[in-house]
């Protein structure tokens, strides 16, 4: 069966020089796979599983004849609002190649099943003829397993290497003068104490603590203390755990104490004067009290670890961040966390790091201990309880988020593919174990994923591939589990279907990782070149391979149109971004959340939207909850659609811009702000006043809705023209020219001119 | 030293509970000794010996098999006998006591994973000094440990046969139970020793041939 050319619409061909409207009104939304029907209705959900390539090509000859990146993304332990969850005595799973059955198998006869990912023939167990959802007898195809391309499976015993493990969760806390200064311990132990009792777990939750500054401190939590025991070590080039029990304590048993710790945390240290930072000693310590259960580092870091173990310098040079050339220290300055980042992750421990900090902390060596282990970086630079509030409401949002959401334990996850694919290269915080298996000690629902793939043998013959990713964890409450995702997509054989399957964003999201991996491993401006390179060739090859008429213009198909925008926005995002003033651990920090989050928050990050906000209206709003919430359109980013009379949002993920024009509609002001006028708009607002007036509703459903559909918190913050954040504001504005980087004009010309050499 | 301890369903050997010593000192590899124990669960039958004790290289298995379930302890050769009997005995009391009307009707491995907080207490009292010194004060239905059968766990598991409860071997009869340490006979008394502990397994024994499950990922 030949496929049916591309919708028309996808290979539409668009002349990038003359339209300028290429943003969808909303958000742009995933390519549908090309396939039959009843195919397609039980395909994985794109948030949790997409391709770069809606349809794959036949060969590796035309993969690189089409000069786009073959990848997966994923995001496979997104919260999700369904999942059928299966318990079966037997887990069908192939004889050779072990994938798990899933819709796109085909049944020869009620007893036999053909893999779809190596074509072995496999027989039907006897068990799964009889389906209990239905309570039926000899339809095996409708049981649940083949019905649903997302589901979990609860995992015998034969899954397990031992038996489940509880919840373990050690905190590791910088206690110096400069952390203290911060203020964050007091907005740390008053959330744990909020979110105590929501902490993921059963009776069997263990908890515990370490400070640390230029000596570690452990607590003894033991049941029948009358108060917490504070235990110094301060031979910190030989970590020893003072005592055998009691520093990792079961929570229900001992929360009268942990809570008392809490308490008093704050006020131990209030006076301390200590300035040491042993950071690599304590997280040697920790790993030690860790290792025999496995569990949840957590550690928090107010600046540059400069004693002991781990002890880092300052290698950032001020004068180069706003260099046009290379940048240095992308790379870790030491192995150390790294290594022990590894021996965490063989021991089922992972690592989360939240930095704090005003100055240079050399997030490159550090962030390694979270990217090994499975971990997950947080980052508040400046962070300050008093000079900058707008953090600390961050700060307090992402750690109610960190603390209580969904969390599984000893975790693996492996990625197959039908036969003649092969993966080799992963994007995420994770550890590879072995060829394709991923050792994840702790996985949450916000970790994204990603990898690279090749054809290895012609797909011939197929009209269909499919991938296939499990896995397999421990719940917080002890069940062992599998969530396998399962997704199907065509084969193609033309030019025209490889280009016309194209998923931008996907192809984007993949770019920017590898990108990152190349900064790291040769240097910046590689990364920049070949991002460029990629708008350049793939253009170039859909100019020659697939437009029939040859026009003037940059052209493109309709699916790609917004390919050279992202590029030339990945290239000034603050990641790789050139001769513009940026901090190098902001830097790293940027890299990092590239390859980390899940691709709908990248692409906020990257592209982010603009909205008008102070005209808004019902028309064509959406009805949620029966609240009312007003839908403006998304508007290019650049200073040609702002307005001196409006004001308009900015959402670029983990941060909102609501930027004032400085004769903005006075009903915006008094209704929407609660101020009389411009000049009164106050400095660093960052809270938007309760008022009662309809004006005031719409703006605040419509950012309430943007917020609710991520699991972080986006921090806002209302600038006005004067405000020190107008320059994040203006470098989010993509399109327009500035000191440093080419308009988005500007930039198309320059690819047409590189296509026509 | 109690190493590891595992509560498992004797009708189809899936573990409900389990507990495996938790400490940087430990850091053996009890891999082996879990895949054993799991094994072991699956071989156990409503025929097998209510009381057991299994070589395993320098350690022992000791399983107490009680109303449908068997509770196995792996401990260090110098382990005393008795006090690993009466902690499994302690642990029943409460297991059954707690959960023992559920026990026929679950299906998930480790679904009573808890009670591991209760194993870790106990264990705590039986491994610590104190309670050693008070040996007398253990359940005297105990007296009869000599009658306990050993075996070897290899041979028990490779051969396919499950334990079988005819033909209880006297093997220790002629060693008194010592307070302090356990010692296994010296091999000039008991001759092959292997040799003369089957004789009495092989009398009325069931042959099961159970395959081995791979481990899957």
């Amino acid at each position: 069966m030949s496929l049916q050319s591309s919708t028309p619409e996808a290979l539409r061909v668009v002349n990038l020089l003359q339209e300028r409207n290429l943003l969808p009104p909303g958000t742009v939304p995933a390519p549908t796979p090309c396939l039959p029907q009843d195919i397609q209705k039980v395909n994985c959900n794109p948030e949790v599983f997409r391709c770069t390539l809606t349809s794959i090509p036949q060969t590796q000859s035309l993969l690189n004849k089409a000069k786009l990146p073959m990848g997966l993304l994923l995001h496979p332990f997104k919260d999700l609002s369904q999942l059928p969850v299966v318990t079966s005595s037997t887990i069908v799973r192939c004889r050779s190649c072990r994938t798990y059955i899933n819709p796109f198998v085909s049944f020869l006869d009620q007893r036999r099943w053909k893999c779809n990912l190596c074509y072995r023939i496999n027989d039907v167990p006897e068990e799964f003829m009889y389906n209990p959802v239905s309570r039926s007898y000899g339809e095996p195809h409708k049981r649940p397993e083949v019905q649903n391309a997302t589901i979990e499976f609860i995992a015998p015993s034969e899954y397990m290497l031992r038996p489940p493990q509880p919840a373990v969760y050690l905190f590791v806390l910088d206690v110096s003068h400069n952390a203290v200064e911060t203020g964050y311990l007091n907005v740390f132990c008053q959330s744990l104490l909020d979110n105590i009792s929501a902490l993921p777990g059963d009776s069997r939750t263990k908890i515990g603590f370490i400070t640390f500054d230029s000596t570690i401190h452990f607590y003894n939590l033991q049941e029948g203390l009358s108060q917490p025991q504070m235990l110094i070590v301060s031979d910190i080039e030989d970590v020893f755990l003072p005592t055998p029990d009691s520093l990792l304590v079961n929570l229900n048993e001992c929360k009268e104490l942990v809570e008392d710790l809490l308490k008093s945390l704050p006020h131990l240290f209030e006076k301390t004067m200590e300035t040491q930072s042993a950071l690599g000693s304590a997280l040697q310590a920790a790993f030690k009290l860790l290792s025999p259960t496995g569990g949840r580092m957590s550690v928090f870091q107010t600046h540059l670890p400069n004693l002991g173990v781990g002890a880092l310098q300052s290698r950032e040079d001020p004068n180069q961040r706003a260099s046009a050339k290379d940048i240095q220290h992308l790379s870790p300055a030491t192995d150390f966390y790294k290594k022990l980042a590894l021996d965490c992750s063989g021991q089922q421990v992972a690592v989360d790091l939240f930095l704090l900090s005003a100055r240079y902390c050399d997030l490159a060596s550090l962030g390694c201990i979270s990217r090994y282990s499975a971990g997950s970086v947080y980052y508040y630079p400046s962070y300050h309880h008093q000079h900058n509030p707008a953090q600390v409401e961050r700060f307090q949002k992402d750690l109610k988020r960190y603390l209580i959401r969904k969390i599984g334990f000893e975790a693996v996850m492996r990625i197959r593919c039908t036969k003649g694919l092969s993966i080799h290269t992963f994007h995420g915080n994770l550890f590879v174990r072995s060829t394709d298996l991923l050792s994840l000690p702790n996985v949450n629902p916000d970790a994204g994923f990603a990898v690279q793939m090749s054809i290895e043998e012609n797909l011939d013959d197929m009209q269909v591939v499919s991938f296939q990713a499990a896995l397999l964890y421990t719940s917080s409450k002890g069940e062992r589990r599998i969530r396998v995702h399962t997704l199907c997509l065509p084969v193609v054989n033309s030019m025209s279907d490889i280009f016309s399957g194209a998923d931008v964003q996907a192809i984007t999201g993949l770019l920017a990782c590898m990108a990152v991996d190349r900064s790291m491993a040769a240097s910046l401006s590689d990364a920049r070149d070949a991002m460029t390179n990629a708008a350049i060739d793939s253009l170039s090859s859909y100019r020659q391979s697939v437009l029939t008429i040859q026009q003037p213009g940059l052209l493109a198909p309709a699916c790609l149109r917004l390919f050279p925008l992202y590029i030339l926005a990945l290239l000034k995002q603050k990641a790789f971004r050139t001769g513009t003033s940026t901090r190098l651990d902001d830097r790293v920090f940027a890299m990092y959340q590239l390859k980390y989050q899940p691709l709908a928050y990248t692409m906020l990050m990257i592209h982010p939207a603009l909205y008008r906000v102070d005209d808004l209206t019902d028309e064509g709003a959406l009805n949620i909850n029966e609240r009312t919430i007003p839908q403006p359109r998304v508007l290019q980013l650049s200073v040609e659609k702002l307005s001196r009379e409006g004001a308009f949002l900015m959402d670029a993920g983990t941060v909102m811009y609501l930027w004032i024009g400085r004769n903005c509609n006075p009903n915006f002001l008094t209704h929407v702000l609660g101020v009389p006028n411009y000049a009164a708009v106050p400095e660093n607002l960052y809270l938007l006043p309760e008022l009662d007036t309809v004006e005031s509703q719409r703006t605040k459903a419509f950012i309430g809705w943007l917020r609710d559909q991520r699991p972080f918190f986006p921090s806002l913050h209302v600038i006005r023209d004067e405000s020190q954040l107008k320059a994040s504001f203006m470098q989010n504005m993509i399109e327009d020219r500035t000191e440093s980087a080419l308009s988005y004009y500007e930039f198309l010309l320059h690819l047409q001119q590189q296509i026509s050499k | 030293m109690i190493l590891l301890t595992i509560i498992a369903r004797i009708a189809d050997g899936l573990p409900l509970a389990a507990s495996v010593q938790e400490d940087e000192q430990s850091g053996r590899d009890l891999q082996q000794y879990q895949s054993q124990a799991k094994q072991l669960c699956r071989k156990l039958n409503a025929q097998s010996p209510a009381r057991c004790i299994l070589e395993a290289g320098d350690m022992y298995f000791h399983c107490l098999i009680a109303e449908d379930v068997c509770y196995l302890s792996l401990c260090e050769a110098s382990f005393p006998k008795k006090m690993a009997f009466a902690y499994l005995e302690d642990l029943h009391t409460e297991f059954h006591y707690l959960y023992g009307k559920k026990v026929s009707t679950v299906t998930r491995p480790y679904s009573f994973i808890e009670f591991d907080t209760y194993i870790q207490k106990k264990k705590k009292t039986y491994v610590d000094n104190r309670t050693r010194r008070n040996l007398g004060s253990i359940n005297t239905e105990l007296q009869d440990v000599q009658k306990i059968m050993v075996a070897n766990i290899e041979e028990v598991l490779q051969r396919g046969e499950a334990l079988s409860g005819d033909g209880c071997l006297q093997v220790l009869s002629h060693t008194e139970v010592q307070h302090d340490a356990w010692q296994p006979p010296p091999v000039g008394v008991t001759g092959d020793r292997k040799h003369r502990k089957w004789t009495g397994a092989i009398h009325g024994l069931n042959i099961n041939s159970h395959s081995v499950t791979k481990r899957h990922e």
